[in-house]
């Protein structure tokens, strides 16, 4: 389990310098913002659940987190100006994954724990 | 177990966690829940730009008052000199002059402390009203004041004090407490008037109030300009 001990360290150290930095964006784009933390964190979760389904990729965690955010962004920037509410439709999209994701994530782990213990009965 | 995830999961968890606190930051900075936030945000742009485009044009106004007052004092000889000074009691009565003498200094503010130690009550009780300070201009012009200005801004005869939301506007100009009413007359006079009218109303309200009289008093012009469009003098029957 010490290896789970670096990206939560990670998570904690991203979290103090985003709260330590006196930058700020214009309130309009607090929106586009939203959507990108929504796929950082879908990313976040699909990233754990590779592992526990041992397929994971570094290169597509990465280019997926990227684009994923910033795609997500400007898609919705750009419904905006069309008049066209995508921020909706990339809300849906994210939430419904990350709530796909978590929900992956338990079935594993707790097929995992359950051959663990078969074994141990064995 | 293989550890090359380590490295990129922690990547993704530092970007990640700099957004979600970057992102709750500025929400809390701007706990704005109104869903019209964002036209809102629009709006006061607009209002930004426009106050800073009323702010610039009174500098305009103002230098042209400067240089016309210089070319108004050279020396003039004759008949000229006595209309010369007629335009100057008029400039001054009209508050388009700085003007100074003995007068009083009426700072007001919002009952704050009433505020917060019942948190529950009406706010409405509790600040300054626009009414408040429409009575006490009232008195003060009552008192004979020859000059009054609210917050820098000099009150004319055209000067509104206009309640629009959660500020007052006078000459156009959003002021915000608190507010500091500055008349030129006789202070004892003055200042007796608005003790015994709406200063103790207010006082008994609990309102941070002070009273002060002073020697010497400055009150700005008026800035904007002056445009009569409808209105024409009456021709006078010969």
């Amino acid at each position: 389990m010490t290896m789970w001990l670096l990206p939560i360290l990670g998570l904690i150290i991203g979290v103090l310098v985003g709260s330590a930095v006196t930058f700020q964006i214009p309130l309009i784009y607090v929106k586009y913002m939203s959507i990108a933390v929504l796929a950082s964190l879908d990313s976040v979760l699909g990233g754990i659940r590779s592992i526990t389904e041992s397929h994971f990729d570094g290169a597509v965690l990465l280019t997926g987190f990227f684009t994923n955010a910033l795609l997500a962004a400007l898609l919705a920037y750009l419904g905006d100006r069309l008049g066209v509410d995508l921020y909706y439709a990339a809300v849906f999209a994210f939430g419904v994954r990350l709530f796909h994701n978590l929900a992956a994530i338990r079935h594993q782990l707790l097929l995992q724990y359950r051959t663990k213990k078969n074994e141990q009965k064995r | 177990m293989k550890r090359k995830w380590v490295i990129p999961i922690t990547l993704v968890c530092i970007i990640s966690g700099f957004f979600l606190s970057f992102q709750l930051k500025v929400l809390a900075n701007n706990n704005n829940t109104n869903p019209l936030s964002q036209k809102n945000t629009n709006l006061v742009m607009i209002i930004n730009d426009l106050e800073e485009e009323i702010k610039n044009q009174e500098n305009i106004i103002e230098k042209i008052r400067n240089d016309l007052s210089g070319l108004e004092n050279r020396p003039i000889p004759g008949e000229l000199q006595e209309l010369q000074n007629q335009l100057k009691d008029a400039r001054i009565v009209a508050g388009l002059t700085p003007v100074v003498g003995k007068g009083i200094i009426i700072t007001i503010d919002d009952n704050k402390e009433g505020l917060k130690t019942n948190p529950n009550d009406d706010p409405n009780k509790y600040i300054v009203h626009y009414e408040h300070i429409l009575n006490i201009v009232s008195e003060l012009r009552v008192g004979n004041a020859e000059a009054i200005s609210i917050n820098g801004q000099r009150l004319i005869t055209s000067s509104e004090i206009r309640c629009v939301g959660n500020v007052i506007l006078i000459n156009t100009t959003r002021i915000a407490p608190p507010f500091e009413i500055t008349a030129i007359g006789s202070p004892k006079h003055l200042a007796e008037i608005v003790t015994n009218g709406e200063l103790d109303i207010m006082q008994s309200l609990n309102y941070p109030i002070t009273l002060q009289e002073a020697d010497e008093v400055i009150i700005p012009a008026y800035k904007s300009g002056l445009q009569f469009r409808y209105a024409k003098p009456v021709k006078e029957a010969k």
